[in-house]
């Protein structure tokens, strides 16, 4: 089977898993009987329509984005520091590992409540998913760096490579695969934690708030619509580093 | 200056690798330490380049940023460039623009000018021995260290790197210490053979050759004769 044969059977694939879904999800809704519950995915779509042409879309859209943006930035210059400091030394990754277990464990419900008590809406969900993204970032850096191969890191100490030539030329590059998962794992939680935080917190204009205020009104196929937009900002970001990661694995070859 | 191990040992917890080595490496010429796999061959050369404190006994002369390592592989970064791999080990000692002189220098000198640019990835197992070979020579060293370098690759590329190898050698007169358990390629290469026992290595017999250049090579009869005495004191 040739490359391209497989990328349009995968192709097609994704299209039938789709078909399925849509189909089960009508029949669902079929049964269900009451639009309140479950909406068909036919009147999801229009309102997906209504609320893309409505006043404000374009705002709360950009804000999320950017929220998101914001927090996976962050997340990402935290979660890189840190992760390649403790790849690199084995009393630093001794001491961040008790600090990454809490933040992991931490009920993400309870940070966004805290961060309610602490900052204005529109930081709550960039703080809430800062914490919750910089450390599976940071492992993933770990990770990376520590998976340098001990030859090649044989080879510079025989040769007295300087621990900065050492770290820039063979320890990061050996990252680049997982730092390439670290921002997919770190864009992909940030989405998610940036849409909760802006339920609870309500900033003027968000994604979180339009889906909020359309359970309010028991709108649910708007609570649908809302959520989509929220997913193809998430396919987006993929789709971005999926691009990204071909290519670090190209130059890395 | 004088190179000498003296009372080495080295274990892995309960086995003893080297059991008390006595040896020398006089200073210009090239030492064979012959031995069967297994022996630690790759651990002495490992304590001579200072990668590896933990054992007893005396080393003079070696140390670590002292020799120039050319590893069984090819240990080189397949994210950087053959030139880049070079010039990463000359970076301590100048700065960019010189390194990258000096590696392109380098690599010209094993044949590889067209292919400064090229990754290890893109090139055959011979290209890539040239490149670790040009690593080690261009590092200012006082001793180059080979740990079987040669044994991965077929007879002709074998014997072309091994020629280069010694024709660099002569040219600028380092010190080396190969080891290798084939005994054609001690001869070949060594102008001194010494022998070791199976482990707990120990020196057997130090041999110094006397054959010419054109009668070391694989055909040869009087390598044949020399190579007799060598399994001889090897498997006694």
């Amino acid at each position: 089977m040739t490359p391209g044969t497989r990328t349009s059977r995968a192709k097609a694939d994704a299209f039938l898993a789709v078909a399925v879904l849509a189909a089960v999800w009508k029949l669902g809704s079929i049964a269900v009987g009451a639009e309140i519950i479950l909406p068909a995915p036919e009147r999801v779509l229009s309102a997906l329509a209504r609320v893309a042409s409505a006043d404000g879309f374009v705002a709360a859209l950009s804000a999320t984005a950017l929220r998101g943006l914001a927090s996976f930035g962050v997340s990402m210059a935290l979660g890189v520091s840190l992760g390649f400091a403790a790849g690199v030394s084995d009393r630093f990754r001794a001491m961040l590992a008790p600090v990454l277990t809490v933040t992991r464990a931490t009920p993400v419900l309870a940070i966004i409540l805290l961060a309610m008590i602490w900052f204005p809406s529109g930081i709550v969900p960039v703080f809430s998913a800062v914490v919750m993204a910089f450390p599976v970032a940071a492992a993933d850096v770990a990770a990376g760096v520590r998976s340098a191969d001990p030859r090649l890191l044989d080879m510079a100490r025989s040769f007295g490579v300087p621990a900065r030539d050492v770290a820039a030329r063979i320890r990061l590059p050996s990252a680049a695969p997982h730092l390439a998962s670290a921002a997919r794992n770190a864009i992909g939680l940030s989405w998610k934690v940036v849409v909760a935080g802006e339920v609870l917190s309500q900033p003027a204009y968000a994604v979180g708030t339009g889906m909020q205020n359309a359970r309010v009104m028991l709108e649910t196929a708007e609570v649908f619509a809302w959520a989509a937009v929220g997913i193809l900002l998430c396919a987006a970001s993929d789709a971005l580093f999926d691009l990204l990661s071909r290519r670090l694995s190209w130059a890395t070859k | 200056m004088g190179y000498e191990v003296r009372g080495l040992a080295k274990s892995f917890g309960e086995l003893r690798v080297l059991g008390g080595l006595d040896l020398e490496f006089p200073a210009g010429r090239v030492t064979v330490v012959l031995g069967p796999s297994g022996c630690g061959k790759t651990s002495l050369l490992n304590i001579l380049a200072g990668l590896d404190a933990d054992y007893s006994g005396e080393v003079r002369g070696f140390g670590p940023g002292k020799a120039s390592y050319v590893f069984q592989e090819d240990r080189l970064m397949p994210w950087m460039s053959a030139m880049d791999n070079v010039a990463l080990v000359l970076r301590r000692f100048m700065d960019r623009e010189r390194a990258v002189a000096a590696a392109e220098e380098a690599l010209e000198s094993v044949g590889l000018q067209g292919s400064r640019g090229s990754k290890p990835g893109a090139m055959s197992g011979g290209m890539r021995r040239r490149v670790a070979l040009a690593r080690a020579f261009a590092y200012p060293s006082e001793v180059l260290l080979l740990d079987e370098p040669f044994s991965s690759l077929d007879l002709r590329t074998r014997i072309s790197v091994m020629d280069l190898f010694l024709d660099l050698r002569e040219r600028d007169g380092r010190s080396a210490v190969v080891v290798t358990h084939d005994v054609r390629e001690a001869i070949y290469l060594g102008s001194r053979v010494a022998t070791l026992s199976d482990k707990p290595a120990k020196a057997r017999d130090v041999f110094d050759l006397t054959l010419d250049k054109a009668d070391r090579g694989f055909t040869s009869r009087a390598a044949a004769s020399f190579e007799a005495r060598l399994y001889e004191s090897i498997l006694s």
